[in-house]
């Protein structure tokens, strides 16, 4: 059994966060990664207050344990988001696309566990000054929007200048990964491709197949241009994105629209050839639908194995 | 005197002085992304023990300098 100071810090069974992967990481998913003892995590996105508050109402009427919500600081309704979660009472806050810093005074006050996502050691420290309980350190094998450094490159980094504990996020999809993440210091693992073929996880059909079916080289990186590059799966939507943004006659503004409503049309609609399939660089080995519960006691019970089996070499 | 540090700081992380630089320059005209100006605002906090708590005001170097000063002083 594998038990850190994060399962104690957040009443959880596990040390492992799901996500929030925006058009994805609903209340019915949040629900049953939570239930089955990690911490499931709401995708903010762009929300407004009035649609979070909804998702998170019936997010509790699921799961009667700990669950996150996940706030994109980039989102339009950012600051209403922001008095959303301390109204609903949310325990637990992961942040993305953005410095948190200017509401981290109110979350605290409201007595909220603030687990920003950061790219870097300086982000990683500045959010441990303003008072963050934790930090997600995400490497760029990770799916979505996306930092520069690999995971191996990076928790090391970030666990060597904080005190807070460190979660690692980025090309986990099995115990292999769980039990690397704890030899480069982390106390915990965020996974987000790897929910979306859960059973519980009501993404589009098809995106599920395109997760199912990947090989090693199908994700790409898109928006490097514009300065927030997005991993996803190769597509006729990353093809063409791609050619237009080495297309210098084709304006950001241009490319920016591009962009606009493709992961809504690949997760609702299952439109998996114009959408944006977003997934990580281990999509390639996620190979089944399980439930939340098989797939986190599965990974658990793989790493014990591995860190086990790595004692043979100590001599 | 703030000025000349935060120049210093800003050229550390550019690896170049850079004459062009002047008060009035945006921090997202200096040419670094926003990990470098990350790196740059805890560079600031570490140097001044202050808490740089008001980011969206902050456009240009100019900015940072009177932010620091309004804090030191």
């Amino acid at each position: 059994m594998i038990k850190t100071i994060i399962c104690e810090g957040l009443e959880i069974e596990y040390p492992i966060f799901q996500g929030g992967m925006a058009w994805i990481a609903n209340a019915e998913l949040a629900a049953a990664v939570s239930n089955a003892g990690g911490l499931g995590i709401i995708a903010g996105m762009n929300s407004n207050a009035e649609q979070l508050k909804a998702e998170i109402r019936k997010t509790k009427e699921m799961t009667s344990k700990p669950f996150g919500v996940n706030v994109m600081l980039m989102s339009p309704f950012a600051d209403e988001v922001a008095r959303t979660v301390i109204e609903e009472g949310v325990k637990v806050l992961t942040t993305g696309a953005g410095s948190p810093s200017k509401y981290m005074p109110t979350w605290l006050a409201a007595g909220i566990k603030i687990i920003p996502v950061v790219p870097s050691t300086a982000i990683a420290r500045k959010m441990e000054r303003d008072g963050a309980f934790a930090v997600v350190a995400e490497g760029g094998e990770s799916g979505g929007h996306v930092g520069e450094l690999t995971t191996m490159a990076l928790v090391p980094q970030v666990c060597d200048v904080v005190n807070i504990p460190v979660i690692a996020a980025g090309g986990i999809a099995d115990g292999r990964g769980v039990a690397a993440a704890f030899s480069l210091g982390a106390v915990g693992v965020q996974l987000g491709t790897r929910f979306i073929t859960a059973k519980e996880c009501n993404v589009h059909r098809n995106y599920k197949d395109r997760v199912l079916n990947a090989r090693d080289i199908d994700t790409v990186l898109t928006g490097k241009r514009l300065g927030h590059p997005v991993r996803s799966l190769k597509n006729r939507f990353t093809r063409n994105y791609l050619e237009k943004e080495y297309d210098s006659s084709i304006s950001n503004e241009e490319l920016e629209k591009l962009g606009l409503g493709v992961l809504r049309r690949a997760a609702i609609e299952g439109d998996i050839v114009e959408g944006c399939v977003i997934a990580g660089q281990i999509a390639s080995m996620v190979k089944k639908e399980q439930t939340c519960r098989e797939i986190i006691v599965e990974l658990f019970e793989e790493a014990e194995k591995v860190m086990r089996g790595n004692l043979q070499w100590v001599k | 005197m703030v000025f000349k540090k935060v120049m210093g700081m800003i050229a550390e992380l550019k690896g170049e002085e850079d004459d062009t630089i002047t008060s009035e320059t945006a921090l997202l005209d200096l040419n670094l992304d926003s990990l470098d100006i990350a790196e740059l605002i805890m560079n600031i906090e570490d140097e001044y023990s202050i808490n740089v708590d008001d980011r969206e005001s902050i456009k240009t170097v100019g900015d940072v300098v009177n932010f620091i000063e309004s804090k030191i002083n």
